[in-house]
């Protein structure tokens, strides 16, 4: 899943999620912000495919409208095909739109728990996964009060398949390549075929209510991919759903409708009569509605709600608070404080076309300045950069703690370790060559901290100037002279498939560069465990999940995992229901209620 | 000869001077030079600015002998986890921590950069900006003024439209636009950036600031160019050149260093104001920028933000009065 705003997000302040490493908990003045994340993101098994609607929270009460307001979030599309960015996610999928899957909030774990949407259950698979059936409800509609029918869920699903015309959208990570004739089929638009009829993975059965999706591959986990936006329905009226128009007004099917929307500005929710409880599991309609506003600036952000008057009492942001406002927040209105995990992982991926020697690697996990360089960007420790060890973070299934490096702890760095080893390997000053952005200063601050810590373990440190605007497209190509490479990855759901596959499943680095895999990682032996595992028992591939990376860590080290990210979000005082949703570091929307 | 009228030759006695008191003669800069020591506010002023030009030509030996740097990836430098808390507070000395001479002036939130070091090292660029843009903007004033006032006919008109068309031009728009063209094209180049954005910080504050002074050093060429001497000097084939540096400059001391000393404050708090809006250099300490990192943490940091706005309104008060006092002594109208 991609972070609420790529690039800049990706790097800067990082103003994005939170999380916790045991035991590391520990700040200064004995106020420190220690945070229990040992279950970050942790969906672990947490399914229940039979739960029902209507919900209701005690002691909510209805009316009230809440103000959202956010400095970076809110700039990436919203047409439910081409949605794949985590705030804008967790506020259609809570708010506007309904899938055949979703996620709610279990208070007493403050896990998510995959539960059905649209769909009756969570689907319904043959023996080996690759074909999945899923059954309608009664009595979903539209917000203009029409039936939501099979065929305008299976057209939605079809839809994923065209990724020319929705480049943003999940379904060239999976679409294409777990669906039937992914290859192949290019999709209603781009594939000139508007009725999608002239593919043959998704099928509908109008009477019985029922979508059939085929596989061309095992896809155990298809009930978590059937929870994003773009597993949902899309009317079928090509003069309602052209995707130009569509971006613009995405009809809901949720308990809230959109009265107006301008990309990056604002987004104003009212009511959604035509949403009926009984057919919804995890959705509340208590606020009469919600008011986005995007590009605030962040420092006034906090301000509004450390204030707390007047309309900043309905007020609540997805943004981490800022660093220099979190302990007057963690001092005096932690309850207004929103603490929790966001499954992504931040680290150096080191060019193994380059870098040959493991050591070379080893000696950069202990040389790198991991806290400095989180300070210097203005990140919290602890709160929303946690020390990382395995690359996948807390709460994926089957991960088992390890340290890649033996003895490395938490936020360790020891230069006069990385110089011994380098000088044992016969690589000092060995040549480190990493970009950074001119005109960002986190960035510019944070490359200062790491050429001090490499120069001291006897690296040569060559920064390599580049600008925001140019930083992803360099980063990402093969052929940018640097050998080592900022990377950060969120799951998509809690599943090692979408972490080991993505960051180390080799690619064709000439035909279509890195891909995901940043680190050049290329061992066939690693390739054919991946392949494997796909085709186990659902029930047998997260251990084996863990397995791989451990072997990758361990054995190749072509990767230093830096930190886990984890939200520090903040609400005003009538904000009821705001908890960290931790599949993606947003606000739990579907819960929230105001106090009258 | 006949003589007419039968006169007498009359001897004309010429009378020698009585070598009375010795009246010394003394130029108008001396004269005000005189009354300058006199003047109180203005010595304690210069006091004042030679110190702190002092201060800023020794930056690098007040850092050494503090061990302050303000370069955080300097091999000497406090790692920024030894001096910063979790929430980016400093974790020595203020606002929450008691003084220590390791950090005089406290650190830089997050970052951990010295105050003491970012305060020196950012007078001595402010200092550097203002005198050399001042300097510049002189030449060009006074040369424009001078040409400008002694020619007629198309070159004054041409002159006059150019000095016109540079007042109507949006300063700030200019640098807002320039600016961000300079970064981008100079931004993959970390050798060449300071250098191009102190060459687009200098040629922008000159290009915009010499009209003020070129326009007063016309009005007194103006005035000048009818006087009997310049007239004289014109007539007997004096080379123009000659005329204008020779004959008219010397008479323009007063103007001239009244607009140096006036100017000198401004362009330091335009160069604080540029580098608070970030459109100033980057790379190196600036009292402007420090101000603009200090801003979010003043309720609780005050004393990140009076470092640096301390020092640039010590500096410009401390300019503007000299400048006055300049311009008082240079005025034979004005009496004490």
């Amino acid at each position: 899943m991609r972070f609420k705003k790529p690039i800049v997000a990706l790097s800067a302040a990082c103003l994005l999620t939170l999380a916790a490493c045991g035991g590391s908990g520990g700040g200064g003045n004995g106020n420190g912000p220690g945070v229990d994340t040992s279950n970050l993101g942790n969906t672990g098994n947490g399914q229940d495919p039979t739960r029902q609607g209507p919900v209701t929270i005690e002691g909510a009460t209805k009316g009230g409208t809440v103000t959202v307001l956010t400095s970076t979030g809110f700039t990436t599309p919203i047409d439910p095909t081409d949605l794949y960015y985590t705030d804008t996610n967790g506020i259609m999928t809570s708010l506007v739109m309904r899938q055949l899957t979703q996620y709610a909030y279990d208070k007493a774990t403050g896990q998510m728990i995959l539960v059905p949407d649209l769909a009756t259950d969570l689907g319904t698979h043959n023996d080996d996964y690759t074909e999945w059936t899923f059954t309608l409800r009664d009595g979903i509609k539209w917000e203009n009060g029409d039936p939501i029918t099979a065929k305008e869920v299976a057209f939605g699903i079809i839809r994923s398949y065209d990724q020319e015309t929705f480049v943003n959208g999940p379904g060239i990570y999976y679409t294409n390549p777990y669906f039937l004739e992914g290859d192949t089929y290019k999709g209603p638009y781009t594939g000139n075929d508007p009725d999608g009829t002239k593919q043959h993975a998704v099928t509908y059965d109008d009477a019985a209510k029922t979508v059939t999706i085929k596989m061309a591959k095992p896809f155990s986990d298809f009930p978590y991919y059937a929870s994003m936006p773009a597993m949902g329905p899309i009317p079928t009226d090509p003069a309602i759903s052209d995707p130009a128009k569509y971006a613009q007004h995405p009809w809901a099917s949720g308990p809230y409708k959109i009265d107006s929307y301008v990309i990056g500005k604002s987004l104003v929710l009212s009511r959604n009569e035509n949403w009926d409880p009984a057919t919804d599991p995890a959705r509340t309609q208590y606020p009469d509605g919600y008011v986005f506003k995007g590009g605030q600036d962040p420092l006034k952000i906090d301000q509004i709600l450390l204030a707390d008057s007047g309309a900043g009492q309905t007020t609540l942001t997805y943004d981490d608070v800022q660093s220099q406002d979190y302990r007057k927040f963690q001092n005096d209105h932690a309850d207004r404080l929103v603490i929790g995990g966001s499954p992504c992982t931040y680290f150096y991926a080191l060019d193994t076309r380059t870098v040959k020697d493991k050591a070379i690697t080893e000696a950069l996990t202990w040389a790198l300045p991991y806290k400095d360089q989180i300070l210097a960007s203005g990140l919290i420790p602890d709160v929303n950069a946690i020390a990382a060890t395995n690359i996948m973070p807390p709460g994926v299934p089957g991960r088992t703690e390890y340290t890649a490096v033996e003895g490395h702890g938490p936020f360790e760095t020891d230069t006069a370790k990385a110089k011994q080893i380098l000088t044992d390997a016969g690589l000092l000053n060995y040549e480190i060559k990493f970009l950074f952005r001119t005109d960002l200063d986190t960035d510019v601050q944070s490359k200062a901290v790491l050429t001090k810590s490499l120069t001291e373990a006897g690296f040569k440190a060559t920064p390599v100037p580049t600008t925001v605007a140019d930083y992803v497209a360099t980063r990402d190509n093969p052929k940018t002279d640097i050998n080592v490479r900022s990377y950060g990855w969120c799951s998509d759901w809690p599943s090692g498939a979408t972490w080991i596959p993505p960051l180390f499943q080799s690619t064709d680095i000439a035909k279509i560069g890195f891909g995901t895999n940043e680190s050049a990682f290329n061992v066939p032996a690693i390739d054919q465990k991946i392949a494997d595992t796909f085709k186990l028992p659902s029930a047998e591939q997260p251990a084996q999940w863990d397995a791989i990376g451990k072997e990758i860590l361990t054995q190749y080290l072509p990767v230093v995992p830096r930190y886990y990210t984890g939200v520090a979000m903040i609400h005003g005082s009538k904000i009821n229901g705001m908890y960290d949703d931790n599949t993606l570091g947003t606000p739990t929307f579907r819960n929230i209620w105001v106090s009258q | 000869m006949a003589l007419i009228g039968g006169g007498e030759l009359i001897e004309l006695e010429v009378e020698s001077p009585t070598p009375a008191v010795e009246v010394a003669g003394k130029s108008p800069a001396q004269i005000a030079f005189a009354r300058l020591r006199k003047d109180k506010v203005a010595v304690l002023c210069f006091s004042i600015l030679v110190l702190m030009v002092l201060v800023a030509i020794s930056a690098p030996l007040i850092a050494k002998a503090f061990h302050v740097y303000w370069d955080i990836s300097d091999p000497n430098a406090p790692n920024v986890g030894d001096v910063v808390d979790f929430d980016g507070y400093p974790s020595v000395g203020p606002p929450y921590h008691g003084f220590t001479w390791d950090h005089p002036l406290g650190v830089a939130p997050r970052t951990g950069a010295d105050n003491l070091a970012w305060l020196v090292y950012g007078l001595r660029t402010s200092l550097f900006i203002a005198t050399t843009a001042t300097v510049l903007t002189t030449v060009f004033g006074v040369g424009i003024g001078l040409v400008w006032g002694f020619s007629r006919g198309v070159l004054d008109q041409v002159l006059g439209f150019i000095t016109d068309l540079f007042l109507a031009f949006p300063f700030f728009l200019g640098l807002l636009a320039l600016v961000p063209i300079i970064t981008s094209h100079y931004a993959t180049n970390v050798d060449g950036l300071p250098r191009a954005q102190l060459f687009a910080l200098l040629s922008v504050l000159v290009v915009l600031g010499w009209m003020g002074l070129a326009r007063l050093i016309r009005g007194q060429v103006l005035t000048l160019r009818e006087r009997e001497f310049i007239q004289a000097a014109e007539v007997i084939g004096v080379p123009t050149r000659q005329i204008l540096f020779k004959e008219l400059l010397p008479n323009m001391v007063a103007p001239i260093v009244v607009s140096l000393s006036l100017s000198l404050p401004a362009f330091v708090a335009l160069e604080a104001a540029l580098s608070f809006l970030g459109l100033g250099l980057t790379g190196i300490p600036s009292l402007g920028k420090m101000a603009a990192q200090a801003t979010p943490y003043y309720a609780d940091y005050g004393l990140y933000l009076w470092v640096p706005v301390g020092a640039i309104a010590l500096l410009t008060l401390t300019l503007n009065l000299l400048g006055d006092a300049v311009r008082d002594a240079f005025d034979p109208r004005t009496r004490r």
